[in-house]
């Protein structure tokens, strides 16, 4: 006895010919479509339409431009005294000569620090240092993490255990209690601060690659390159790993925003950035006590750190939105 | 595998038996108990057997030979050497008296560091480690009874806190107003700027004992190559002055002898190549965070200094804030391998406090002492009459310039405030204020200091926060008076010396009682010496073990080990 499949309803004699043309053309559509929209093509659509991606791309841009020009912005050496080269004194408030300031004063945007320096050139100057930290630790953290996480995640058993009950101790610490204390063992400073908020960070993107490894390596692609005979090195770097970069990149740009601020933390506490180094957080630090006498001083450096995590928070939850394939707003791209 | 599981069992054995004891645990109270004063004994009255103390011989090069007990209220000073600010020191706060029997029962440490027994106006309630100290009036006090009935010690490490509270009202006194604030307090109606006058010095210390520090060159460059002048004018308060010597000149004899080198950057530079550092060095500039009337800004001044080593001598230098107790510490030990700032407030009006404290054949905070300073010192301080000792301070005075054991580098002026409504508020010149006679027009004063004591046996302390709070509770056996700084009686009535001076006979105040009610007499006198100088005393323990005054004041520890 032979089973003979239904046949596919057929369309009526007269609908048939419209309804194959646009069903052809519909696909033409969509095959030119998926030609143009490569993968960060369709990332970088994506992130267009969202606004907060954009005003965060723009005000890290213009940090990034500042933190890049800052010889020629600033108006004084950052570590220039300048006592004896003109007549300020300490903490002296800003002077701007557009606000009504006397034009026979030296002109200070934001004052003058307690050791006599322009607060201006400070800050920009401390462009550099934050997004150097941030940019540093974080890319340190996730070079790290992915390693880490990558290996979990494929190889599982006791290696998986080990690696990833290793990152659950180090997550169980309060972040910035532990820098504090590795800091406290490694000696103060900067360098030594960078390690720190690096360590503390590696546990975080561990584990978000270990996850995507493990949901990763069970599809069929994966399948495929195993019975072909790859590696499973081969694998794990060209075939999973550059699946599993979107959630690490939105992890990384909102990582920054908090490693700047650890790092600023650490400063503000007198175990990051050491005089006469322009950071924002020992900025804050050493003149925190001046916020009813000079309140430029703590202002300003505050300022700033707030819009170079703002920007980082904003760009890093675009990205987010753009990246994570269950929102509703990616449903249409979800389509292709 | 077995033996395991059994370790397993039994171990959890032990936790829930011992999680069950606990739970049946009576429950601690919710009220604490009144904080326990020790109370005397009140056995009957033992026949009175008096002490002494001394040392075998003057060889071990100490000033003093024997304290002893002539009678309950007689104690005799027997000197190896004549010492004419006898009377200076003893009134001085480390050598204050407590009782024989609780400097026993603590062992010389223990509960001695924060509840000292003493006979002062105020008494020690409690000490809330981090917040306050709270000190109640001494009702059987043999003067004076203090006008408040509570006494509140707090303390906040920033010039600008400390005014906030000043201004909200929230305490009474505050000390070293900064000196960006005097305006503010001299125009607020509500409040009164007092000015400090007591003698003090910032320095920038070296330890010779590292390197590059060995080199006096070295030393003599970092001298030259630091624009002082700069630092006071920018950093101090109006009325600080540069530092021509080491001590002050209101003390008798301080700056006799050369003044200081002037700023020469080009000839630092030369002898720092000299030396063999052409191009500098690597180093660190440690400091406290801690307002003094010698350093109002003091992580300023660190960071002054630094672009200064740099800008004229290529000195590349670390600045390195510490905790004020691991600062002190390590600094007085001669622990510290780069500069650092330190300073020196007067405690009694003598040039050997300044000196003989700081250059003793003792004291090893500038590393190796050098015998053409202490030698000099020694000499100089057996000799009563300043314009005989001057000869001898030029000298003294003219080596510290040459090796350079550190930099002198401003007298700072300085200022508390109080709130208008304080009656008979003073700012002594050698002591912490007396907060006795304040009257607050409330049952409660409340001071703010710089910081917290960092134990109350002032025997062995000797940085300022903690010596203000023991002259609240302990008195030694005479004082210095309010206004002018001279010596008045305390505990003894009167010391008289023999015609060379070497033998001190001192008579102690009758009916004197300690906060514990016990009877004062003169073997209370002698326990608290021999604890603080006999260093074969079994309770000559203290806080570090130091007990610097004793040590550098009285050139030295008796009984001391080789």
């Amino acid at each position: 006895m032979s089973i003979t499949p239904e046949p596919p309803p057929q369309p009526s004699s007269q609908e048939a010919p419209e309804r194959s043309a646009e069903a052809a053309a519909a696909l033409n559509h969509s095959f030119q479509d998926y030609r143009a929209n490569s993968l960060w093509r369709l990332m970088l659509r994506r992130i267009l339409r969202r606004r907060s991606a954009i005003i965060g791309g723009v005000i890290l841009g213009m940090l990034v431009l500042v933190a890049v020009l800052a010889p020629l912005l600033a108006p004084y050496d950052p570590e220039q005294v300048l006592i004896g080269v003109e007549s300020v004194r300490k903490r002296q408030a800003p002077c701007i000569h557009l606000l009504g300031c006397p034009t026979d004063q030296p002109q200070h945007w934001m004052g003058i620090d307690g050791n006599v320096r322009d607060q201006l050139s400070r800050v920009i100057y401390g462009t550099r240092v934050s997004l150097f930290i941030g940019f540093t630790t974080i890319g340190f953290a996730i070079i790290l993490g992915t390693v880490l996480g990558a290996v979990s995640g494929y190889a599982g058993g006791w290696v998986d255990n080990v690696i990833m009950r290793l990152m659950d101790v180090l997550m169980a610490f309060p972040s910035l209690l532990l820098a504090i204390a590795i800091v406290n063992v490694l000696g103060r400073g900067l360098q030594n601060a960078l390690l720190a908020i690096a360590i503390v960070n590696v546990p975080i993107y561990a584990r978000v690659v270990r996850a995507s490894v493990l949901s990763i390596k069970e599809q069929d692609f994966v399948e495929a390159s195993r019975a072909l005979g790859a590696s499973p090195v081969w694998i794990l770097f060209v075939r999973i790993l550059p699946n599993a970069l979107s959630p690490l990149i939105v992890q990384g740009t909102l990582g920054i925003a908090g490693a700047i601020l650890e790092a600023a933390a650490l400063s503000f506490l007198g175990l990051g950035a050491q005089p006469p180094t322009p950071e924002w957080g020992s900025m804050l630090g050493s003149e925190r006590n001046q916020v009813f006498t000079a309140p430029h001083l703590v202002f300003y450096p505050g300022l700033a750190i707030m819009i170079t995590v703002l920007a980082f928070n904003l760009l890093g939850d675009g990205l987010r939105d753009a990246l994570d394939p269950r929102l509703s707003f990616n449903k249409p791209e979800q389509a292709l | 595998m077995k033996r395991k599981s059994l370790l397993f069992v039994v171990m959890s054995l032990f936790t829930l038996i011992s999680l069950g004891l606990s739970a049946c645990k009576t429950p601690a109270p919710t009220v604490a108990p009144p904080a326990a004063q020790p109370t005397a004994t009140s056995e009957p009255k033992e026949a009175f057997v008096p002490m002494s103390v001394s040392a075998p011989d003057c060889e071990y090069g100490g000033k003093i030979k024997e304290i002893a007990a002539v009678d309950e209220l007689t104690v005799r000073f027997s000197l190896c050497k004549p010492d004419p600010a006898f009377m200076a020191k003893v009134a001085f706060i480390p050598f204050n008296i407590q009782p024989k029997e609780w400097i026993e029962k603590n062992g010389g440490a223990g509960e001695l560091l924060e509840k000292p027994i003493g006979t002062g106006p105020y008494k020690i309630e409690s000490w809330n480690r981090g917040d306050s100290i709270i000190f109640k009036r001494n009702e059987d006090y043999w003067g004076e009874k203090a006008k408040a009935e509570t006494l509140v010690f707090r303390w906040a490490t920033e010039g600008a806190a400390r005014l906030l509270e000043l201004q909200s009202g929230t305490v009474d006194y505050i000390t070293n107003v900064s000196p960006d604030d005097y305006e503010k307090v001299e125009s607020d109606a509500n409040l009164q700027l007092l000015y400090k006058q007591t003698p003090n010095i910032l320095y920038l210390a070296m330890t010779n004992t590292f390197e590059p520090f060995n080199d006096v060159k070295v030393r003599q460059a970092i001298a030259m190559g630091i624009d002082r002048q700069r630092i006071v004018d920018n950093f101090y308060a109006e009325g600080s002055e540069v530092a021509s010597h080491f001590t002050p000149c209101s003390i008798p004899n301080g700056c006799v002898g050369d003044s200081w080198y002037e700023f020469d950057p080009a000839k630092a530079k030369a002898l720092l190549a000299e030396a063999g550092f052409p191009d500098g060095f690597k180093t660190s500039i440690y400091y406290r965070d801690v307002f003094r009337d010698y350093l109002p800004e003091p992580a300023l001044v660190a960071v002054e200094i630094q672009t200064q080593l740099k800008q004229n001598l290529g000195i590349e230098a670390e600045v390195v804030v510490m905790e004020t107790g691991e600062f002190i510490e390590e600094s007085t030990a001669g622990r510290l391998d780069g500069l650092y700032l330190l300073g020196w407030g007067a405690d009694y009006p003598h040039i050997t406090n300044f000196l003989d404290f700081h250059f003793s054949k003792e004291n090893p905070q500038f590393g190796d002492p050098h015998p053409a300073i202490y030698e000099t010192l020694q000499a100089a301080s057996q000799i009563a009459d300043p314009a005989e000792a001057e000869a001898l301070y030029i000298e003294a005075n003219n080596a510290i310039r040459e090796l350079v054991p550190m930099v002198p580098i401003a007298h700072g002026a300085s200022a508390h405030a109080a709130l208008k409504t304080v009656e008979n508020v003073n700012v002594p010149p050698f002591r912490a204020p007396d907060f006795a006679v304040m009257d607050s027009g409330k049952d409660t004063i409340v001071f703010m200091q710089n910081a917290e004591p960092i134990s109350l046996y002032c025997a062995d302390e000797s940085d300022g926060e903690s010596l203000s709070a023991c002259e609240q509770v302990l008195e030694p056996l005479f004082n210095y008076a309010i206004d002018s700084g001279e010596v008045v009686p305390a505990l003894a009535t009167s010391c008289e010396p023999n015609a060379d001076l070497t033998e001190w006979v001192c008579k102690l105040r009758a009916g004197v009682k300690f906060h514990d009610g016990s009877d004062f007499d003169a073997n209370d006198v002698i326990a608290s010496w021999s604890a603080g100088i006999n260093a074969a005393d079994p309770n000559h323990v203290g806080n570090t073990g130091a007990f610097e005054y004793y040590s550098y004041l009285w050139d030295g520890l008796m009984n001391a080990e080789e």
